[in-house]
């Protein structure tokens, strides 16, 4: 995690284009690059997405900073440490569940979110507990 | 207040789902999902850039409004919803629940609104659990404002919120964008020129319930008359230090009127030839094969 002091996520360019993997008749080369995927050939990104899926970590870093500047480098450390600890996850995989300790580290305890609300079983990917417990004990 | 809302240009329904956690161990994600769901998002952009037309976004229609008197805070609104040109709901509410105390107008897309208001009253209520005291105005202000801002305007509401708290009483106006002013009185939503007209003349400091209710009535009635989004009914909100009262159609201006006329035909305006009764129960005569005192051995 870099240390910074925005307030709201910076606005990142996107720079991937069909371009880089044209061969010499100006297509796409799919025999060197694969097969071309609409994601890779959308110039436009959307900014609101961006600000929205890193917005939590944006405001996580600022007070991080602060925390450091004020307490010294071992704040931030401590505070990440714990937080590491706490979201090692022992339960089963592929079922919502909450963490409390996570959140009272995170400062969010005392707050309702739409992630708090929404998401749940109906909303969830199809569940393979199998596949999902091999991931997790790394078979 | 709109019943849809466009489908904004990212695709970004308002569909909420939770990205599942990282299950990679050494790195696990702190963070919650953003609540929008943006998996069409790169679809719409493909075909944006190939030339086909996003939908625009359509005007809302409202007239909300709220003033300051002796005692405490006035909220008005009417009650029309939406969906483009159409009505499509003749008596809704616009004046949403937050605490006690605190009441909130709301403008723009109908279910935005009411998400919002109902997601910050659930937070408005942890927070009194959570120190104890009576919840302030501003607090709800600056929590509906920092929601409004981290989504860039894409959740289109625009609010006035009032309330009375320890502080004595507040009344606010929060924009889509997350700006705010405190004043002593405001309107919001297409109404709101009208309303305010109402409100330059007639507001004066100090006045007492009856003259406050009366003039959020008639700004009321201003957008009500004057605005085409607005319409039909008034709903009005008076909250005092110690009271509220939520007062739900206190106008209704614009009730249907009886028909002057009957347009059925008289019996017998048509003549007709022959008459045939058909029945449409079919009887069936049932004749029994083989009861009688012997009956099928079927043990």
């Amino acid at each position: 995690m870099q240390s910074s002091y925005r307030i709201v996520p910076a606005h990142e360019q996107k720079s991937a284009s069909t371009r880089d993997t044209a061969n010499d008749l100006g297509l796409h080369d799919t025999l060197h690059y694969g097969p071309v995927s609409l994601a890779s050939n959308v110039k436009t990104q959307c900014a609101v997405r961006d600000r929205l899926e890193n917005w939590d970590l944006a405001q996580d870093s600022l007070r991080l900073s602060m925390k450091r500047d004020i307490h010294g480098m071992h704040a931030p450390l401590r505070l990440l440490m714990e937080r590491k600890l706490v979201s090692a996850d022992h339960h089963m995989p592929a079922l919502p569940r909450s963490n409390l300790q996570l959140d009272i580290l995170m400062g969010r305890d005392d707050v309702l979110e739409p992630a708090d609300v929404f998401g749940g079983m109906e909303t969830a990917l199809p569940l393979d507990i199998h596949k999902d417990m091999e991931k997790k004990v790394r078979l | 207040m709109e019943i849809l809302s466009y489908l904004n240009a990212c695709g970004g329904h308002r569909l909420l789902t939770r990205i599942p956690p990282s299950f990679d161990m050494s790195v696990p994600s702190v963070h919650l999902a953003s609540g929008f769901d943006f998996s069409n998002q790169i679809r719409n952009n493909f075909l944006a850039e190939r030339g086909i037309p996003l939908p625009k976004a359509t005007s809302t229609g409202t007239t909300i409004v709220g003033c300051l008197f002796k005692d405490g805070i006035v909220l008005g609104a009417d009650t029309r919803a939406t969906e483009g040109d159409i009505v499509a709901d003749k008596n809704c509410e616009k004046i949403h629940y937050i605490t006690e105390n605190i009441r909130c107008c709301g403008a723009g897309t109908a279910a935005d609104t009411e998400f919002t208001t109902a997601m910050i009253s659930s937070n408005m209520e942890l927070h009194a659990l959570w120190t104890g005291r009576k919840p302030r105005v501003v607090t709800a202000m600056t929590m509906l404002k920092q929601t409004l801002f981290k989504y860039q305007g894409q959740i289109g509401a625009a609010l006035v919120l009032g309330g009375v708290d320890s502080a004595g009483p507040h009344l606010f106006t929060i924009h889509p964008h997350g700006s705010t002013d405190k004043l002593p009185f405001v309107t919001m939503g297409s109404g709101s020129l009208a309303a305010m007209a109402v409100f330059e003349s007639g507001w004066k400091p100090n006045m007492d319930r009856a003259e406050a209710l009366q003039l959020v009535k008639d700004a009321i009635f201003a957008g009500i008359f004057n605005d085409l989004g607005s319409g039909s009914n008034v709903d009005a909100c008076i909250i005092t230090a110690t009271s509220t009262e939520m007062l739900r159609n206190v106008e209704m201006p614009n009730q249907r009127a009886e028909k002057e006329n009957k347009y059925e035909f008289k019996r017998g305006t048509t003549a007709w030839k022959k008459e045939e009764v058909r029945s449409l129960i079919t009887s069936e005569q049932v004749t029994l094969i083989g009861v009688g005192d012997e009956s099928m051995d079927t043990s």
